[in-house]
């Protein structure tokens, strides 16, 4: 048995969307399976299914860290101050 | 076109055909083998009952009824046990799982022909039913078919599906027997042929897939097929209609 991420595609410029996922024996049984318990009722015009373990998934810690870089992040105060400065000199 | 008894009944057999296995197969809901399957399987029942309401919704029309809601709901369950024309395969009670599923292989199997003898109809808009019925259906055998491939390689499955093709067998013959007001259908044209002229070809198909000989040529020697309830309809029925008379009188 596989583990399969199933993503759903509405009309038009929509991106594909994550919509679940379902554990199935065989690639053909996984799409048969999709469409009844995500798309039964027209949820998307395409479905995309891929398979868990064909995910390429570096771990946590791979992306984490940026959410703690305040070296290399302002909060603009600076530039605002400065720009304000700027235009109080002007008038 | 206004039907005559015969080919009341002859389309009345189909209607409730997908009526009852609609219901069999929606009734696996929370008891399939595995969460998916719960779904696949009741989704399928519920494309059936749908294709029900629209053969009972073109029997209506057909005798210059309104098709409503409530006027379907009466066709579908409220007539005397006698009047229904559904086989004994439909009624039967699946309490195993490998039945459930080689019965809705064999049923779909079979019902892909049955569309197809009502594609050319000369009633118009039984063959557009068809024609738009045609597109579930396909998908309603791509699902029994992508589980049976998984599971007959496995040989503990493949023997318990094998006895649940040979229990089922003789109800098997009930679907495809000669139906009540079939020749009369023929003749009027509503139907380009009779199911059972296709019995050779439903043989080789179920060869074909599960690689075993079923002979169904006795189904010609039944008498009366349809026309006798069998012992799991009344309770059936009575389960069907639970919430309908719980208030009798309730606008749906």
């Amino acid at each position: 048995m596989a583990i399969y991420e199933v993503f759903l595609k509405k009309d038009g410029r929509e991106e594909f969307r994550h919509a679940g996922a379902l554990e199935a024996s065989t690639d053909e049984l996984a799409t048969v399976l999709a469409r009844e318990s995500y798309a039964r009722r027209a949820e998307g015009k395409r479905i995309w299914l891929v398979r868990r373990d064909h995910i390429i998934d570096p771990g946590d810690s791979f992306v984490s860290p940026n959410a703690n870089k305040p070296h290399r992040h302002h909060d603009g105060a600076a530039v605002a101050a400065r720009r304000k400065a700027e235009r109080e000199e002007r008038t | 076109m206004t039907l005559t008894t015969d080919t009341r009944d002859y389309l009345l057999a189909f209607a409730d055909d997908e009526h009852f296995i609609g219901q069999q197969h929606t009734e696996w809901i929370g008891a399939a083998p595995f969460l998916e399957e719960d779904l696949a399987f009741a989704s399928i029942g519920q494309d059936e009952l749908g294709h029900a309401a629209m053969l009972y919704g073109f029997i209506l029309e057909s005798e210059g009824e309104v098709a409503s809601d409530s006027a379907i709901d009466r066709l579908a369950y409220r007539r005397d046990a006698s009047e229904y024309r559904c086989c004994g395969l439909v009624e039967f009670i699946a309490d195993d799982w490998a039945i459930a599923l080689v019965r809705q292989w064999l049923y779909d199997t079979v019902e892909e022909l049955r569309w197809g003898l009502l594609m050319q109809s000369s009633l118009e808009g039984l063959a557009e039913i068809a024609r738009q019925v045609s597109q579930d259906e396909s998908f309603h055998r791509l699902h029994a078919n992508a589980l049976l491939d998984d599971l007959l390689t496995d040989e503990n499955a493949k023997q318990r599906i094998l006895i649940a093709l040979k229990q089922i067998q003789p109800l098997t013959l009930e679907l495809v027997a000669p139906i009540p007001g079939e020749i009369e259908a023929l003749a009027a044209g509503i139907a380009s042929g009779r199911l059972c002229d296709s019995i050779a070809s439903i043989e080789a198909t179920i060869a074909a897939r599960f690689d075993v000989e079923m002979s169904l040529s006795s189904c010609l020697d039944l008498k009366d097929c349809r026309l006798g309830r069998s012992y799991y309809f009344a309770p059936l029925l009575q389960r069907m209609r639970y919430v309908l008379d719980s208030d009798p009188d309730a606008k749906w």
